[in-house]
């Protein structure tokens, strides 16, 4: 069987390549991997995005942070292993990450009692930061647009997410969905041009993909 | 497998090599060779259109009825001595009374070296090239290029053979204003064309456009090394790169031939 398939043109992109690319985009811009209220992100900056705290009654709030690994993802066919949890179906991805979450519990920060400076640092590093790391398996798919004149972007979407070994099995559900939420905002800000995921060799207007089968991202199309 | 593979069929190749070929742009080249027993000196330029690919694995593309239109401007001397008889005035004496015989001088005639300032015609040739595959790192920049390894004799256009009535065209004006060629004007003009001959014109011709044919590079990718992924996007979204640590290319064959690129990466 040909690449093309009866298209004229084909790329296809090995899971390889594609954690080359997200280890060289998070390299690069570690903020779209690590998030933060001011105690913890005093600016955004190259290597972490500021958010606001997060507000508690009274108008009061408290700092958080939360960072993942950069994340490695298996394309369908499965060939990393997965919890019984999830499977892994046709034209989807699982991926393995760490995922740090933080909170600085010292002490209530009310409104308007702000000190500018008070609190800053990274993850971990505050005096009364609490962070916990989780070990977090996950399924998704992929999303792309394209247009007539061959540009076009794909981008990750996290479906599901698996945590291992938390009781209550509530609580579990309550971190998996807040994970979930996370990953997948995050992950779908990382837009891959199509034009990249071919290196640049022949110019594509898609007309089938991308999609995701035997261990690839797969494109096929016209010059 | 290689990391990443772009693929593409003899439907898409067609149109890939059509639009390469075009970005080959105008070729130029001057010199200098013989015109039948004429030596001329010319400036040739000219531009390639594709025919019709072939994809044969594992490395050949074929591309038939290679088409290339080209433009000449020529400029030659003709020496007329080598083409119209010599032929003298005879002595003719008379004698004239109380002063005796008189002759006038033998007078011969020695035709003129005429230069030809600048001829110009243009045609096309074709011929069916056989192209390999050339895969360098150049200057941090994976290039692959087709290169002719095989042309098959050129084809001239129809109106090659046209070119000798332009020639003849273009002296006759010139032959005109020698003295005394009147009656052998159209002698001198059918030697002259005769001695170039469409053998003597291919002849020049060929080895002049043989070489923008059996040179010709076709770029087919074209990419830096240190490959960006993603431009810069303010101050705290640099450019993201990867690397292409090693480009291939190669015909694979199955149920349809495909010229395909294997590419592996690293962050």
């Amino acid at each position: 069987m040909s690449l093309t398939q009866g298209d004229e043109v084909f790329a296809g992109v090995h899971e390889s390549a594609l954690n080359d690319m997200l280890r060289a985009f998070f390299n690069a811009r570690p903020r779209y991997r690590v998030y933060g209220s001011p105690g913890f992100v005093p600016a955004t900056s190259v290597t972490a995005t500021q958010m606001a705290a997060l507000p508690l009654p009274g108008g009061a709030s408290v700092d958080w942070a939360i960072g993942f690994e950069i994340p490695e993802i298996d394309l369908f066919d499965q060939s990393k292993p997965l919890p019984p949890q999830l499977s892994l179906a046709p034209g989807q991805f699982s991926l393995k990450t760490k995922i740090q979450l933080c909170l600085n519990c010292g002490s209530r920060k009310d409104a308007g009692n702000d000190q500018p400076g008070q609190e800053q640092g990274r993850i971990g590093r505050l005096g009364r930061a609490l962070c916990s790391e989780l070990g977090v398996f996950a399924i998704g798919h992929l999303e792309s647009w394209h247009n007539g004149n061959g540009a076009g972007e794909v981008w990750l979407r996290v479906d599901q997410v698996e945590l291992v070994d938390i009781t209550p099995d509530s609580l579990e559900s309550l971190l998996e969905c807040l994970i979930r939420l996370v990953l997948d905002t995050a992950l779908s800000q990382v837009r891959i041009p199509l034009q990249t995921l071919r290196a640049g060799a022949f110019h594509l207007i898609v007309t089938r993909g991308p999609e995701i089968a035997d261990d690839r991202v797969k494109a096929f199309g016209n010059v | 497998m290689s990391e990443i593979i772009a693929a593409i069929d003899e439907t898409g190749a067609n149109t890939l090599l059509a639009d390469a070929i075009q970005t080959v742009g105008t070729l130029s080249k001057s010199g200098s060779g013989n015109l039948g027993p004429f030596g001329a000196s010319y400036t040739v330029h000219g531009s390639f259109t594709s025919g019709a690919v072939d994809l044969i694995p594992p490395d050949t593309i074929r591309i038939d009825h290679l088409h290339f239109a080209w433009h000449a401007d020529l400029s030659f001397s003709i020496d007329l001595n080598d083409f119209l008889p010599h032929f003298c005035l005879p002595q003719v004496c008379i004698d004239i009374p109380c002063v005796g015989e008189v002759c006038t001088p033998e007078i011969c005639i020695d035709w003129p070296t005429i230069p030809i300032p600048t001829v110009s015609f243009g045609d096309f040739v074709e011929a069916t090239a056989d192209f390999g595959l050339d895969v360098a790192l150049t200057s941090g920049n994976w290039k692959v290029q087709i290169v002719v390894k095989n042309v098959s004799q050129l084809q001239f256009g129809p109106g090659t053979a046209a070119i000798l009535g332009i020639i003849a065209a273009a002296i006759t004006p010139l032959l005109l204003a020698v003295p005394f060629i009147g009656p052998f004007l159209a002698i001198a003009v059918d030697a002259i064309i005769a001695a170039i001959g469409i053998a003597g014109l291919t002849g020049f011709l060929g080895p002049i456009i043989s070489p923008f044919i059996s040179g010709l590079k076709v770029p087919v990718y074209n990419q830096p090394k240190h490959f960006e992924l993603l431009p810069a996007a303010g101050a705290n979204d640099p450019a993201v790169f990867i690397e292409l640590d090693t480009v291939q290319a190669r015909i694979e064959g199955s149920d349809e031939d495909e010229l395909v690129l294997d590419i592996d990466i690293s962050a």
